[in-house]
């Protein structure tokens, strides 16, 4: 969804930000906000375990969507402040959310295989981004 | 156990893919200009898009039955593959030799981790 919305103003918003650096503040807000983003996954994972149809599931599954709209909104107002590869450079932490939510909440094991794992697809997707922005 | 498990491996990917679509759908939406802005909203490719996305909430939720969480994520980024094909062949984007690393890289990665 967030891409959907900031499809509209990634396409001005690149050539007009290029130059100034990002101030912390916005690099700290990314990051709240992908932290922020990556709870969508567990509470899509506990409507998932829930009884379809069920108050907890509706719970859950509504906290998705809002979530998911909520970062929509934050992330649109943090390409207005900052290039757009550096924003999209730092999506890939949600690889590591995923693990520390995953491990945490809900006993899965992580091994170094799968960490060494999500290392080399971080290092993929900076590749790409980093790519597109030149 | 095991097959199952693969069932829901796919749907999380098919889930990506739909995301992927959409976000395409609403790209071509973007670069096309509109009488009014309401209209820049209400129109057929970005209602379209939108539902697309909406479905895809829904099949990643079904595979998370099965597929544990730190694995959603790792999935997801096959979502950077399926755009720049689809943006090779829709949006006429080429690919720089940069980019198709990051591609191989995602692939590798991904194989990487799913060793069990």
């Amino acid at each position: 969804m967030v891409d959907l919305i900031s499809g509209k103003c990634e396409l001005h918003m690149t050539k007009l930000t290029e130059k100034k650096r990002t101030p912390i503040w916005v690099l700290l807000l990314l990051h709240v906000s992908l932290l922020f983003s990556s709870l969508s996954g567990v509470c899509s994972k506990k409507a998932a375990l829930s009884e379809f149809m069920s108050l907890p599931f509706i719970f859950w599954y509504g906290m998705v969507l809002v979530i998911m709209f909520g970062y929509a909104v934050i992330w649109q107002q943090i390409l207005k402040r900052m290039p757009l590869t550096v924003a999209y450079a730092n999506k890939p932490v949600s690889l590591i959310w995923g693990m520390v939510w995953g491990s945490l909440l809900f006993n899965e094991r992580i091994t170094w295989n799968m960490i060494l794992g999500a290392g080399i697809i971080f290092a993929g997707i900076f590749l790409v981004v980093t790519a597109d922005g030149e | 156990m095991e097959s199952s498990y693969s069932v829901y491996v796919v749907i999380l990917l098919v889930s990506v893919f739909i995301s992927a679509v959409s976000q395409i759908i609403l790209k071509t939406a973007a670069n096309k200009t509109y009488e009014s802005t309401l209209k820049e909203y209400l129109n057929f490719r970005v209602i379209f898009s939108y539902g697309l996305f909406f479905l895809s909430t829904i099949l990643t939720m079904v595979a998370l039955r099965k597929v544990p969480l730190s694995m959603q994520p790792i999935l997801e980024s096959t979502s950077y593959i399926y755009v720049s094909v689809m943006g090779f062949f829709l949006l006429k984007e080429r690919f720089s030799r940069k980019k198709l690393l990051g591609l191989a890289l995602i692939i590798i990665g991904i194989l990487v981790y799913s060793i069990t």
